[in-house]
């Protein structure tokens, strides 16, 4: 088992802040301050999960992604969240971003970390629909740029085969 | 029973369409029993099970099937439910395996679906007089393909699946069928969504009147240069068989230059042109058309279309393939697939699975705003006043109940073609869906 950096670690610190920092942006829908969290070269995944046998490696099937985006494509679609006729987010969804188990990992890459965290994901809409809820792990890389941490890759592996919400119309 | 199906048949008939029938329990129950246990259903594409012993696991409304490659290449569907005492014999969603053993008492089928095996056969069967080991089977549906689709259908003595889908193959065919290869499919995506299975289809098979509004969003930003009104008007509606769908209407020019505009490169439109007959040919190059959403009876849909995925304007053709799986009658599991013609460059793989990323499944930027749609109308659809409203789907008709335009009188594919907004299509579709339930 690979030992992240003690909790006293300064980098772990920097890592474990920007998460916070990012789920309020997030969860307060600042997307334009959201995107400023990204590498020019950002990389955002969510495979589709499968279930498999024991015996048989389920990341050979993951040929297929929920989402599979680079900074264009995010752009694009906060661009469209921003206009008055994406009705799937007009009422808004109170979403609630909790980010715990954080563990941080020096990375190969000098100026980089490797951060991992368990995500669990609120979504309430409407008056009468049940809340959703989307579990999963991040696996992500931050990057210093200048003074600050950027995400440069994410790859978000979802506890569910099925999704039970209606539409990732939210970031993950 | 309380829903009076005969009265629900008629007002479908006259293009009124009782809300209720968007959540009724009534109905579902005969759409499980006569619509889902009669009809051809999609369940697979061939693409995902390449190899002997690939298998995928899918289902028909509650029956679960695995769908898997024998060891001599042939692709059998398997009810995946032990002969034994009814355990399933497969758990896992995908893989690859000469053997499935029920994991109660442990009796193993090849993958032809045969009993190889079951734990103290003479001890506790004595042998095969008590039970003939090499008569058992685990049960199967029939099973067809089309285009590499594969199909089961529940009932007994089903006709051919080419017979029952009809004349829509010729537009399934501009779909899968852009090489002798066909499609290799990615996926699926699946997510669950609080609607009615219905709606989905209806809204694939014919809706191009939501598109200008629901879509608005995609072309403010310049995703998808298509949807304004004035352009999706001149798209012509097509029933055939047991599907429908839309189409766009393209700029001037001929075959290779109006698939050159929605992004398919020169090799990919040589092969279209080999392998398409000359009517499918001609649905592109002389009447100008070009396939966008369509749904084959019951719950297979496909869609088509081209946006933009970079800054510097690329515009690129995705095909999805998706299916609205009903889990109860507010509920159902969408499963969406990518599929690209299997000899396309890999380059222009890679750019059309990014346009459908984009575009469609569950994260893409038009069906985020479909679903929304599709969620109230279940929900509201529940209660009482619902079952006082019939829902206007009478476009394209006038008080007289007739047709207020004739279909084009010459078109390159079969059926019936209509130009402009119409709910031709739903109604067809609705048609085919009263007539399963009523009989």
């Amino acid at each position: 088992m690979r030992r992240s950096l003690p909790f006293t670690d300064e980098r772990h610190q920097r890592a474990h802040h920007f998460l916070v920092e990012e789920a309020a942006a997030l969860d307060g829908h600042d997307f334009d301050g959201w995107l400023s969290l990204l590498t020019d070269d950002i990389r955002y995944r969510v495979p589709v999960r499968v279930t498999t046998t024991r015996a048989t490696d389920p990341d050979r099937h993951s040929t297929m992604d929920h989402l599979d985006e680079n900074r264009y494509s995010l752009t694009k679609r906060v661009a469209r969240l921003a206009t008055d006729h994406a009705w799937t987010e007009d009422p808004r969804s109170r979403i609630r971003h909790l980010v715990t188990n954080v563990r941080t990992f020096p990375a190969g890459v000098d100026g980089e970390l490797e951060v991992e965290s368990a995500l669990l994901l609120f979504r309430s809409r409407g008056d009468t629909r049940p809340p959703e809820l989307i579990c999963a792990q991040r696996q992500d890389r931050l990057r210093q740029v200048g003074e600050e941490l950027l995400l440069a890759e994410r790859v978000v592996h979802v506890d569910e085969a099925v999704l039970r919400t209606q539409n990732l119309a939210i970031f993950l | 029973m309380r829903t009076d199906v005969d009265a629900v048949v008629a007002d479908i008939g006259r293009g009124m369409v009782p809300a209720f029938v968007y959540s009724d329990p009534d109905l579902f129950e005969l759409e499980k029993e006569r619509l889902f246990g009669r009809s051809w259903v999609f369940l697979a594409h061939e693409s995902e099970i390449p190899d002997p012993g690939d298998y995928v696991v899918r289902r028909v409304v509650d029956d679960s099937f695995i769908v898997v490659r024998d060891e001599a290449g042939v692709v059998r569907v398997h009810f995946n439910m032990c002969l034994h005492r009814g355990m399933q014999v497969c758990r896992a969603e995908l893989g690859n395996a000469s053997h499935f053993r029920c994991s109660y008492h442990g009796w193993s089928y090849r993958n032809d679906g045969t009993l190889a095996g079951l734990p103290f056969h003479g001890d506790a069967y004595g042998g095969d007089d008590g039970l003939r080991r090499g008569d058992q089977r685990l049960l199967s549906p029939a099973v067809e393909t089309y285009d590499g689709l594969i199909f089961v259908n529940l009932g007994g003595d089903p006709p051919p699946v080419v017979d029952w889908l009809g004349e829509f193959t010729f537009y399934l065919d501009l779909y899968a069928h852009q090489s002798e290869a066909g499609l290799e499919v990615r996926g699926p995506q699946r997510w669950r969504v609080n609607a009615n299975w219905k709606i989905g289809c209806e809204n694939f098979v014919g809706d191009m009147y939501h598109t200008p509004y629901t879509h608005q969003s995609v072309v403010d930003i310049g995703l998808f240069r298509e949807p304004k009104a004035h352009k999706r008007k001149e798209g012509v509606l097509y029933f055939a068989g047991k599907g429908g769908g839309t189409t766009y209407k393209l700029p001037p020019g001929d075959f290779r230059s109006r698939l050159t505009y929605v992004g398919y490169p020169d090799e990919m439109i040589d092969r279209m042109d080999e392998t398409w007959s000359p009517a499918q040919r001609k649905l592109v190059d002389g009447d100008g058309f070009m396939v966008s959403a369509a749904t084959a009876f019951p719950n297979l849909s496909f869609v088509h279309n081209w946006p933009q995925i970079d800054e510097d304007g690329t515009v690129v053709p995705f095909i999805s393939i998706r299916q609205w799986q009903p889990v109860s009658p507010t509920e159902t599991e969408v499963l969406s697939w990518f599929a690209v013609d299997r000899l396309a460059p890999e380059s222009f793989k890679a750019a059309s699975y990014k346009a459908y990323l984009m575009c469609f499944g569950s994260s893409g930027m038009f069906e985020q705003d479909d679903v929304e749609n599709w969620v109230s109308i279940t929900a509201v659809s529940r209660g009482t006043m619902a079952r006082r409203l019939l829902l206007n789907s009478r476009m394209g008709l006038g008080a007289d109940g007739q047709p207020q335009a004739d279909p084009l009188p010459a078109f390159a594919g079969p059926g019936t073609a209509r130009v402009g907004f119409g709910e031709f299509n739903q109604r067809a579709w609705l048609g085919l869906w009263a007539g399963a339930i009523s009989s």
